[in-house]
């Protein structure tokens, strides 16, 4: 098929190289910052796991092209992709225009990207008067097919999918889209079919219900260590009912990430906005940025409110691991308080100093440093905020070695108390270890 | 022999027996231009007071007592840093406080590097707190912030920050100040103690008021922290002229904020006692309300006394009160922020003027200081203006009001907006048709209902006194002119009245008596040389 996918983000690069990947022909259209020229030599602007050589063979091969020209894109395309950040919203009505005014056969657009609700069927109406305004008879389809891929294993997410949501008033749109998805969704049928209401509703209930448990789960924790209570075996007793599960069952501080947050947030203002309740959604996010600062809580109170001239040692800085994102990442709050405190802070992360660095800018107060075990030198405390693989079974007698007061923060809880204490550590985690 | 033997204070007197004591209103008004040449205006200020029973004559006999009484050199005085405040040997520089190092002499300027030394700290204690980076002892943001503080200590701040209610804050501020604990018990029900900072602010840091809701705190917060350093050095911060007393009391240095002994507690909000209101609005805010105040000294340092505001509102006071014996003021603000500004102006007003001894200290044979009371006005309509309108003795009355709503854009057109900028209106509306009610009486009445209000329990008799200040919009800026003005003109009336308005002895014997009264309470026996009642009153308390 021939598909023009507007939008070079993650999801949208990852949506482009899978359907030029199974066959189909794709023109892919930035419509942020990126340049074509860029993306068809590689240069992307998320650094995803595999995802560069699918966008360099699928180039190569002569089923992904890249460009900037809008009406080529429409000309081409029998299935016109929308895959934009929440933000860009105001782009996305932008190209619909364009479609409306210059499409000259059937319209069948699929939106990936978490716009408000009620969009679809906006963008449906959009380009059907101004068809009618034309004097074009052609059918028109506009869909809803949210994203639930992941940074970090995007290329699986979108091509091995749990489950495709496909929200899709006309048969006829559903089974090209069906045909389209074949590929991902030939073991079992995936695809659930539902209203586009539905659909884009679906996509903020995921993501208010993930962070609804991550928020329960963390207020579980951070009282459990009241009560002399391990939350990790906590956790064994509740992921091991078959009505509850093990995913986004782990304690920690907090979630962050460009658009998690932000989708709940929409979702509470859409609420607020038409006069309902979202007490607990508000609640919910309210939690969770408090719990960013969970472990400078810890040592604010370990050092008996004095941090000032400490110096405390980050492990990790990004949203989560394999990213090298730092938007709304609980590394950011805990690091301005710690600065704010007074505190030297010494940071590493794999691969988000960069963007760190960028955010931060010409603020005194953070070094940032290239090798895990540098941030430790003569350091009063380690806080992990990352679970990055590489931390969780570093070399114990190298880090008592380096640092000046062996005190581990552990906001991932990725080290096992006991074991600390065998090294010599005082070791808080949450929900587990001291209590302070 | 006091002023009200003087030249200038009879030919007064003449002039009111020889006609203008009982002239009405509405035959003044039949000159159409009176209020152009009774208004005067100050950048956003602006005071119309032609409806006051005055003619060009009468300000001029009044300026010419103003004279007599060396109003200018006292003005001098006052805003250099010499003793006005002769009975306490101090000055009294709150001028001094917003002068921003600009425009000062003699002590006024001495004082101007420890001044800006303060407002630095508190902008360090303000920053830290709006940005959230001061944290309570669990390490959570501080959310609440309590400021303890009566009198001086409490309206100020209260009356400001409430005023400036549309500038959305960081902080939510509570004020706590009634010696009894109901308001503290109440507010903290309400509050946590890792999110809650408390302010205490006393110039003596001695106020048995403050220091009794102050322990109440303290046992609260005790119920979490166990730490007393981290208590202290986290959840409370001292305001006072008395840095030893907070220290003894376990306030640290660090927070600890100072303001002086010539400062007096009514005149203290521009001082370290103003925090709350730099913690609501942001130390530019709080600079901008100092630039106002300045703005406003300025002009009563330089302006001819003819063209002064604070100097013709005293001196129309004086008339009012001394020749027409109008013993009564009414402040009536025409917008609900200006809540607390009756009770603000009531302290200002009454504890400065309510004397009877000059500073001779003879005993004044001339009545000083009207009772002054208020409330804003729309509400006022519906309770007290009864007797403004039909009373049998006269009030002479001061309507404040906004000119204009900032609180949102004024291309905006949303239904909230529309609303607003309707009821605003209305308000005005009310405002502007009361005092012409009160001045006219029966003459405002149209001609065609003229026949509905035939009756004698429908007359107005009108002729009632009034000033209107419109202020641009509330904000800091014109709140701190409109404060110093009504400061200023205080004091003015102090210097014709030949008072010290900067001390506040009346209320010391309370104090006193109260102390023996409680170990009355506490002890039986120690009641029984008191008079019948108060011992009946015992009695009926004492356990």
């Amino acid at each position: 098929m021939r598909i023009t996918v507007f939008g070079c983000e993650l999801s949208g690069l990852v949506t482009a190289g899978s359907l030029a990947h199974t066959g189909n022909e794709v023109i892919a259209i930035p419509v942020g910052m990126a340049k074509a020229e860029d993306l068809r030599q590689g240069i992307l602007p998320r650094d995803e796991p595999g995802l560069n050589q699918l966008i360099i063979s699928q180039v190569k091969e002569g089923r992904l092209t890249f460009s900037h020209d809008w009406s080529e894109g429409i000309q081409h395309g029998e299935i016109y992709i929308l895959s934009m950040p929440s933000w860009r919203a105001d782009k996305a009505e932008l190209v619909v225009e364009s479609i409306g005014q210059s499409a000259s056969r059937d319209v069948l657009i699929v939106n990936q990207s978490t716009f408000p609700i009620g969009t679809a069927d906006r963008f449906e109406a959009a380009v059907k008067l101004a068809f009618s305004q034309r004097g074009l008879v052609a059918k028109v389809a506009v869909a809803s097919m949210p994203e639930f891929i992941s940074e970090g294993s995007a290329i699986s997410d979108f091509s091995k999918p749990s489950r495709v949501v496909l929200g899709c008033e006309s048969e006829e749109a559903i089974a090209m889209i069906r045909d389209l998805m074949r590929p991902f969704n030939h073991v079992t049928d995936q695809v659930k079919i539902m209203s586009t209401r539905a659909a884009e509703y679906t996509k903020y209930a995921v993501n208010a219900l993930l962070a609804t448990r991550i928020s329960l789960v963390n207020e579980l924790a951070n009282n459990a260590e009241h009560f002399n209570i391990d939350i990790e075996e906590v956790r064994q007793g509740l992921g091991s009912d078959s009505r509850i599960g093990f995913s986004y069952l782990f304690p920690g501080c907090g979630f962050g990430g460009p658009s998690f947050a932000a989708d709940v947030q929409s979702l509470v203002g859409t609420f607020q906005s038409k006069g309902y309740d979202a007490d607990l959604l508000k609640a919910v996010l309210q939690n969770n940025e408090t719990q960013k600062e969970v472990m400078f809580r810890k040592a604010w109170r370990f050092f008996k409110n004095d941090l000032k001239g400490l110096k405390i040692a980050i492990w990790g800085l990004s949203f989560k691991p394999n990213t090298a994102t730092v938007d709304n990442a609980p590394s950011v709050k805990t690091i301005e308080a710690l600065v704010a405190q007074g505190a030297e802070v010494i940071a590493y992360d794999p691969k988000a100093n960069d963007a760190f660095k960028e955010y931060w800018g010409h603020k005194a107060g953070v070094t940032l440093v290239s090798e895990m075990y540098e941030a430790l030198e003569q350091a009063d405390a380690l806080m992990i905020l990352t679970e990055w693989r590489r931390f969780w079974s570093p070399d114990y007698a190298r880090m008592f070695e380096l640092m000046k007061r062996p005190v581990i923060f552990d906001g991932r809880n990725i080290y096992e108390h006991d074991v600390l204490v065998h090294h010599g550590f005082r070791h808080f985690g949450v929900g587990r270890g001291e209590v302070v | 022999m006091g002023v009200e033997t003087s030249s200038a204070w009879q030919a007064l007197q003449l002039h009111s027996d020889s006609g203008m004591g009982s002239v009405h209103l509405s035959k003044l008004f039949q000159d159409a231009s009176r209020q152009e040449n009774y208004s005067l205006e100050l950048s956003d200020v602006y005071v119309d007071f032609s409806k006051n029973r005055i003619t060009q004559e009468t300000l001029q006999l009044l300026i010419d007592l103003a004279e007599q009484q060396k109003l200018p050199k006292e003005i001098h005085r006052l805003m250099t840093g010499e003793h006005v405040n002769d009975t306490e040997d101090r000055a009294a520089l709150h001028t001094a406080l917003r002068a921003l190092g600009k425009d000062v002499s003699g002590y006024a300027e001495v004082v101007q590097p420890e001044v800006e030394q303060v407002l630095q700290e508190m902008a360090v204690l303000t920053e830290k707190i709006r940005s959230g980076h001061w944290r309570g002892y669990s390490g959570k943001p501080i959310t609440d912030v309590v400021n303890i503080g009566v009198g001086g200590s409490d309206l100020g701040p209260l009356m400001i920050t409430h005023s400036l209610q549309t500038i959305s804050s960081p902080i939510n501020l509570h004020f706590i100040s009634s010696i009894d604990g109901t308001q503290t018990s109440n507010l903290l029900r309400g509050l946590k103690q890792e999110t809650t900072l408390f302010i205490l602010a006393s110039k003596s840091f001695t106020t048995i008021d403050t220091l009794s809701n102050a322990e109440t705190a303290m046992d609260w917060l005790k119920e979490c922290i166990k730490d007393e350093h981290i208590m202290f050095s986290q959840h409370f911060i001292g305001v006072s002229t008395k840095p030893d007393k907070m220290t003894e009391w376990g306030i640290p240095p660090d927070n600890q904020l100072l303001f002086w002994d010539w400062v007096g507690g009514r005149y203290s909000l521009w001082s370290s006692i103003g925090f709350p209101i730099a913690l609501k609005i942001g130390m530019d805010g709080f600079r901008e309300l100092l630039q106002g105040a300045h703005e406003m000294d300025q002009h009563f340092a330089t302006a001819d006394l003819q063209k002064n505001i604070p100097v013709i509102l005293a001196l129309i006071d004086i008339w009012n009160i001394n020749f027409l014996n109008i013993h009564d003021k009414a402040i009536l603000p025409y917008d609900a922020r200006l809540r607390y500004l009756p009770a603000y102006l009531e302290q200002l007003v009454m504890e400065s003027n309510g004397k009877s001894v000059a500073r001779s200290g003879e005993a004044v044979p001339y009545k000083t200081c009207p009772v002054l009371w208020g409330e804003v006005g729309p509400n006022a309509q519906h309770a007290f203006y009864q007797l403004l309108h039909q009373g049998t003795q006269a009030v002479m009355c001061d309507f404040i009001a906004p000119v204009e709503r900032d609180d949102f854009d004024a291309d905006s057109h949303t239904e909230r907006d529309e609303s607003l900028r309707h009821q605003h209106e209305l308000a005005l509306a009310n405002c502007f048709a009361q005092s012409r009610v009160l001045m006219l009486g029966d003459d405002a009445i149209p001609q065609a209902l003229k026949a509905s209000f035939d009756s004698p329990f429908k007359h107005y008799s009108g002729n009632q006194p009034s000033n209107t200040i419109l202020i641009r919009t509330i904000s800091a800026k014109t709140l701190g002119m409109l404060i110093a003005m009504y400061e200023h003109k205080t004091f003015v009336e102090s210097v014709v009245w030949e008072i010290n308005p900067f001390d506040q002895w009346g209320v010391e014997l309370g104090k006193l008596i109260a102390k023996e009264t409680y170990s009355a309470i506490k002890d039986k026996p120690l009641a029984d040389s008191f008079d019948s009642s108060t011992k009946g009153l015992i009695d009926r308390v004492a356990k």
